[in-house]
């Protein structure tokens, strides 16, 4: 009986998921730009115009944020400078 | 005779040797009538079906609230993006007829600068689709001037996901696009429809678990009921629902059931007193009737002795006759058939018709027979049936006064009712004797001696009841001791 009332929300569950549109059968409709390092040179300068930009913890969120794009980890090497920057500006 | 109000259902058709399969189908289709599966029997019941419109109620309500709820989160967080999306989507386009193309463009640098949760979606083009500014790389797929809002598939870094995206066309012909992306909130969608879900499951599981008992605990209330009436069903009609003490439906419906099979059992005890009745009264006058005949035969040498014995058989006879005739009016009568030939009548000349009848019987028996009524006694009622009940009245009470006594024949108007009284100085009835002398053949020890059928009373009784009246007894006006003498009433009402 438990087995048999478990099926049902799994059920329901099925049917939502199977509802929504497929990610993986078809080409996403919108794509956004690649993030490089070129973007992470941008933000860094971006940074560095900024007064708060070379103080702490700003300047240390910064240049950990470089670090990690030049060693390849770019998506959280910009999160890290998008991070400095709102720090800089005291958001 | 009136065909029954219940016509029986016909019955199966004996097996015929000539066909062998129609026996097997016929017990099988019997079969399965009697005994349905378990699943037949619970969509069935009736207990099921009211516990399965309970638990739709419940789902409903249940559906309700999670479309409120639905509505108050999801709906809600939807709603705040798209808020938010056009926020800033104005707030751009403000800043482009202020500043121009470049100043958009710094401006979607900075938001992208600052989105540490790498959410915003940004894109401005040139009126020739060239990209000016932001992270999208081009207008999205199936792009429509006149659409403003889209919801789609999104790739971010290779990572799929979902955006909702905010179009608006500049004056110049260019085209500023401001989204998000909304894969989290789509998780938080999925979580609510995971919760949901669940939710409706147990809910549905209760739903199921609740009828079964419903059903059960309402089997568990009717099974006296049923079990009393399966009893009964089978010939005995002495059970009763065994009442439990609460105040409930099913309380009520045993008490209506055990006052239905008292009164069902009265009256077959009342028909079981009728023909036992019949069969004892009639006997006595058709062995009468009998025996004169076989004398007759014996004198049948005798031509004025064979005529008198003839002539008392036929009146033997006529007198069963006259008893079967009786019994047949007051079936008539309590059945409320004459109630149709009811009409304004006055009873004044009913009284004085039925005075004037016994009034000279009276007379031969030395008795005096007093009357008393008003001018005119207007009523509603059967004129032929009133004068019978009072010459009923009046024959026993001349046949019970002794001679030299008086009768009196008395009627009142009253605000609503006529009141009829018959006394006389006859032997009386006992307080036993009174309650049971509307039933019929019912004659009283002390008036054994006295001819009669044991009839009369009752038709006076079936004809008052058919009247809407009331019928009782009082004391007479005797003046000795052994005989107190009895007083029949009646009253008719006047509407």
């Amino acid at each position: 009986m438990l087995h048999d009332a478990g099926m049902l929300p799994r059920l329901l569950l099925a049917l939502s998921v199977m509802s929504a549109p497929s990610r993986v059968a078809f080409p996403a409709e919108l794509r956004t730009l690649p993030q490089d390092l070129h973007y992470c040179q941008e933000l860094v300068a971006r940074l560095a115009t900024l007064p708060a930009g070379v103080q702490q913890p700003a300047r240390g969120l910064g240049e950990e944020g470089e670090l990690l794009c030049r060693t390849g980890h770019i998506r959280t090497g910009i999160a890290r400078l998008r991070r400095a920057l709102r720090v800089a500006q005291g958001r | 005779m009136s065909p029954p109000p219940h016509p029986r259902p016909d019955l199966a058709p004996h097996p015929r040797p000539d066909m062998p399969h129609a026996v097997p189908l016929a017990a099988a289709t019997r079969r399965r009538g009697q005994h349905p599966g378990p699943l037949w029997q619970l969509l069935s019941s009736a207990g099921f079906r009211f516990a399965l419109l309970f638990a739709a109620l419940f789902l409903l309500a249940g559906l309700a609230f999670t479309g409120v709820l639905w509505w108050g989160t999801a709906g809600a967080l939807d709603r705040q993006i798209d808020a938010a999306i056009r926020a800033d989507a104005m707030a751009l386009a403000e800043r482009w007829r202020d500043a121009g193309d470049q100043a958009v463009a710094d401006a979607i640098g900075e938001r992208l600068a600052l989105d540490a949760e790498n959410q915003t979606l940004y894109l401005l083009s040139a009126p020739s689709g060239q990209r000016l500014a932001g992270n999208l790389e081009a207008l999205p797929q199936g792009f429509a001037p006149d659409v403003q809002w889209y919801g789609m598939s999104l790739e971010r870094d290779g990572i799929p996901g979902e955006a909702r995206l905010f179009v608006l066309p500049l004056p110049d012909g260019s085209r500023l696009a401001v989204g998000r992306d909304v894969e989290e909130k789509l998780r938080l969608r999925a979580l609510l429809t995971e919760g949901l879900a669940w939710s409706a499951g147990v809910a549905l599981l209760f739903a199921f678990a609740g009828a079964a008992l419903l059903r059960r605990a309402l089997e568990r209330r009717l099974a006296p009921v049923t079990a009393t009436a399966a009893l009964i069903a089978g010939g005995d009609l002495s059970p009763r629902v065994p009442l439990s003490g609460r105040e409930d439906e099913f309380e009520a419906l045993g008490h209506s059931m055990n006052t239905m099979l008292d009164r069902i059992a009265h009256l077959m005890e009342g028909v079981r007193g009728v023909s036992d009745a019949i069969a004892h009264d009639l006997r006595t006058p058709i062995a009468r009737a009998r025996n004169r005949l076989e004398e007759a035969l014996a004198n049948a040498d005798d031509p004025a002795a064979l005529h008198s014995a003839l002539e008392r058989g036929i009146a033997d006879l006529d007198n069963v006759t006259r008893v079967f005739q009786a019994v047949l009016r007051i079936a008539e009568v309590e059945a409320g058939a004459r109630r149709a030939a009811f009409a304004p009548v006055d009873l004044v000349p009913l009284l004085e018709d039925a005075a004037e009848l016994y009034g000279a019987t009276a007379e031969e028996n030395g008795q005096t027979l007093r009357t008393e009524w008003p001018a005119a006694l207007p009523l509603t009622g059967d004129r032929d049936l009133l004068l019978q009940a009072l010459a009923n009245l009046l024959d026993n009470a001349v046949k019970f006064t002794p001679d030299g006594g008086s009768i009196l024949l008395k009627a009142e108007l009253l605000e609503d009712a006529i009141v009829v009284r018959v006394s006389d100085q006859g032997p009386g009835l006992s307080l036993e004797d009174r309650e049971r002398v509307g039933e019929r053949f019912f004659r009283a020890d002390s008036s054994r001696n006295t001819p009669g059928s044991g009839l009369g009373l009752s038709l006076v009784r079936a004809v008052v009841q058919l009247h809407g009246g009331t019928l009782w007894f009082d004391e007479g006006h005797g003046e000795s001791l052994d005989k107190p003498g009895l007083a029949v009433c009646f009253r008719l009402p006047l509407a």
